[in-house]
């Protein structure tokens, strides 16, 4: 790791740290929009990440990021944002400074459903399988709704599909926006993972029953070892991806984050017991939002048909490409 | 912890295209047919000296030891390659795998001399006693017992479970050299290189339940060891195969004991044209995918001195669990009626891969072990 991007992940770490209390994510929860986080976010240079002119590696720094707005379940849209316009640079489109969110569409009409923050956002990229194109938000009906982790995802309605500008995707750039969407749901669910587990093993030798900290107990310990595993798995796969973003990688860590997800959120509530299914308990901040994302954008069962299809046509022989030397895509 | 990531170089993904064509061109020839857990079942003597003669075994010792001098991340690459065609590789695995880098650390000059140009031309072979009749789990509670003698150690005891034993030469044995202590039962024990064919040694069968021989009972009856042949320092046996429990734990071993099968499949299903039945299977090479990034982030980590017990332990509890799933999948996707001596290679690699299925949680170390290790290794963090 470059000591630019570790650099940038310790500021905003520390940000991060130091601002969001659980009481700020309650008050999403809420319908309140963080404005202290977005300008602190905003004066420190980290939104500009995502407009200024950008190399791959630059790329990863940011992406480096997305990791701690799931570990720390942060309340404001800096993945949508910053993605936004990456997916807009991508194709060689303008950035925008002003919030800017975006949706996968299959098919277009005048209303849009689950759009992130659509109600504090300026625009709207929609990315559909022949063309990316941008609408303003400022004319738009906009009617309130959240996702399972009560974060942001509104239903749109334009009056007209008038966009600000329309770019025609090859099917390439189509995959690599798909694959970048893809890359942010995998590093902030693995971020939340982190959180998950590390309360959980907080939560384990703190809880005491029967005279001793739970932790002690065989089949908790069983639980500790399952989540411990899964969390070294997606680590070790966000690592990956973020050294080298090569697209049916990023697809296997999709497909592998349903697994680590599934057992992550069902021990991480069983050690925490009762307590766990409380509102005044955080867990429920990174388990809910890993439910939560694992349903969003790019899903894995379209990854695992999209390798599928691509292991039948280039008649893929799957340990030549496991271990293929990754530099295409640099 | 957090696991570095590695990026092999050319100079390595070179070594892998070679390895690749050397073992495909056996397979091409006949030499060997791809097997699952070829690594514990495998055993062909006569691959071993081919390979042996190839210089892929010993890859990271020295030269002036016979072997090759290569860096771990080469050695990585080597086994994953022989793993993934099913290679027979038994017979010479641990003394490879362990043996040699245990004389290289502990032993002495004249061991070193001796054995390790042995191991790396294939026809000397190693095993490990450590499981007794009663200790499994519990290792250090071992009683086979090494009284000191005139110029030398007498053994009388009992090993269990040994892989290979019938095949080996010598075995890495694990004693105690001083009295059994329960509440100090790390202390005293030793570990002596014992000819297997020395006066005094028996060994039987115990047969797998597939009737295979694999795993051995040995019994020492006043068996005569040379004092030059303890390695290490007496009483520190105990330390010393710690030691390498976690290059045996973390290797690409415990992922891809099952992946002939999981490639068998996958070429069944492209042959077929079924790209739904291909979806389902794609998981599993997301499995792979993900369990090689850390159990390589390990071998970085060992490569360079680092200590990563619970890392090592955790690639061992979730890839054995993969591998075992491999099979319960992969009966799903096809049509198949798993028989050993099937024709059909999909049949026979599923029945390897079912019967040597409960053995992958269990040797190394039991995943009830292994989720102790772990949880208290997060715990103390």
């Amino acid at each position: 790791m470059s000591e630019m991007r570790q650099m940038v992940i310790e500021v905003v770490e520390k940000m991060l740290k130091d601002h969001v209390t659980k009481e700020h994510v309650d008050a999403l929860a809420a319908g309140k929009w963080d404005q202290q986080l977005w300008q602190l976010f905003e004066e420190n240079g980290m939104l500009a990440l995502a407009t200024a002119d950008m190399a791959e590696s630059d790329m990863t720094d940011l992406f480096a990021l997305y990791p701690l707005m799931g570990k720390y379940a942060a309340p404001i849209p800096f993945v949508e944002h910053t993605l936004a316009n990456v997916l807009l640079k991508t194709v060689g489109a303008e950035t925008y400074d002003t919030l800017t969110t975006f949706v996968l569409v299959d098919e277009w009409h005048d209303t849009l459903p689950l759009v992130p923050w659509a109600r504090d956002a300026s625009q709207v990229v929609v990315i559909g399988r022949e063309k990316l194109a941008v609408f303003a938000l400022d004319k738009a009906t906009i009617q309130k709704s959240t996702n399972l982790a009560s974060e942001p995802r509104d239903t749109v309605t334009f009056s007209t599909l008038e966009a600000h500008i329309e770019v025609q995707l090859t099917a390439a750039q189509y995959d690599q926006l798909r694959t970048y969407i893809t890359m942010a749901t995998v590093l902030k669910s693995a971020g939340a993972i982190e959180t998950a587990v590390a309360l959980t093993v907080q939560f384990s030798k703190e809880r005491e029953q029967f005279g001793r900290p739970i932790h002690r107990f065989q089949m908790v310990q069983r639980h500790l070892a399952d989540i411990a595993g899964e969390r070294a798995i997606m680590q070790a796969a966000a690592g990956n991806l973020l050294e080298n973003i090569v697209p049916h990688e990023v697809g296997y860590a999709r497909i592998r984050l349903e697994q680590a997800i599934r057992i992550v959120t069902a021990s991480a509530h069983q050690v925490h017991a009762a307590i766990g299914v409380t509102d005044e308990h955080p867990l429920n901040h990174y388990t809910r939002r890993l439910w939560a994302w694992r349903d969003e954008l790019v899903k894995a069962n379209e990854w695992q048909h999209m390798l599928a299809q691509h292991l039948l046509e280039q008649d893929v022989d799957i340990w030549a490409a496991l271990t293929a030397q990754s530099n295409y895509n640099r | 912890m957090h696991l570095p990531t590695v990026q092999f170089t050319t100079a390595q993904h070179e070594f892998r295209q070679q390895v690749r064509s050397f073992l495909q061109q056996h397979v091409a020839d006949g030499t060997f047919r791809t097997k699952c857990d070829a690594w514990l079942s495998g055993s062909d003597p006569h691959f071993s000296k081919i390979i042996g003669e190839a210089g892929l075994i010993g890859l990271t010792w020295p030269t002036q030891y016979g072997g090759q001098g290569r860096s771990s991340l080469d050695r990585y690459i080597l086994t994953e390659e022989l793993l993934a065609i099913g290679a027979p590789v038994a017979a010479h695995w641990i003394a490879d795998r362990q043996t040699g880098p245990l004389l290289l650390r502990f032993g002495t000059e004249a061991q070193k001399q001796y054995y390790l140009p042995r191991i790396a031309e294939g026809i000397c072979y190693f095993a490990i006693g450590l499981s007794e009749p009663n200790s499994g789990s519990d290792l250090a509670s071992v009683r086979t017992r090494a009284e000191k003698v005139d110029g030398g150690w007498l053994v009388n005891g009992a090993k269990t479970w040994t892989s290979n034993a019938h095949d080996a030469h010598y075995m890495i044995t694990l004693v105690r050299t001083g009295p059994y202590d329960p509440q100090k039962k790390h202390e005293n024990l030793s570990q002596l290189i014992v000819d297997l064919h020395a006066p005094g040694v028996t060994i039987t069968p115990i047969r797998y339940l597939t009737g295979e021989h694999h795993f051995n009972d040995i019994f020492f009856d006043n068996v005569f060891i040379p004092d030059d042949q303890v390695v290490g320092e007496l009483g520190n046996g105990w330390r010393q195969g710690l030691a390498e429990l976690a290059f045996e734990r973390s290797g690409p071993e415990r992922i891809l004991s099952t992946f002939p099968l999981l490639q068998q499949a996958i070429d069944e299903l492209k042959k077929r044209g079924d790209v739904a039945r291909l979806a389902e299977a794609v998981t599993l090479v997301a499995d792979v995918w993900s369990l090689r990034n850390l159990s390589i982030g390990v071998s970085k980590v060992l490569e360079e001195g680092g200590d990563v017990d619970v890392t090592a332990a955790l690639v061992k509890s979730v890839g054995t669990k993969f591998e075992q799933k491999v099979p319960e999948i992969v009966r799903l996707l096809l049509d198949v009626y798993p028989r050993l001596d099937a024709d059909t290679p999909l049949d026979r690699l599923l029945a390897q891969a079912m019967l040597h299925a409960p053995g992958f949680t269990i040797r190394g170390g039991t995943s009830e072990i292994l989720a102790g290790i772990i949880a208290k290794g997060v715990v103390a963090q």
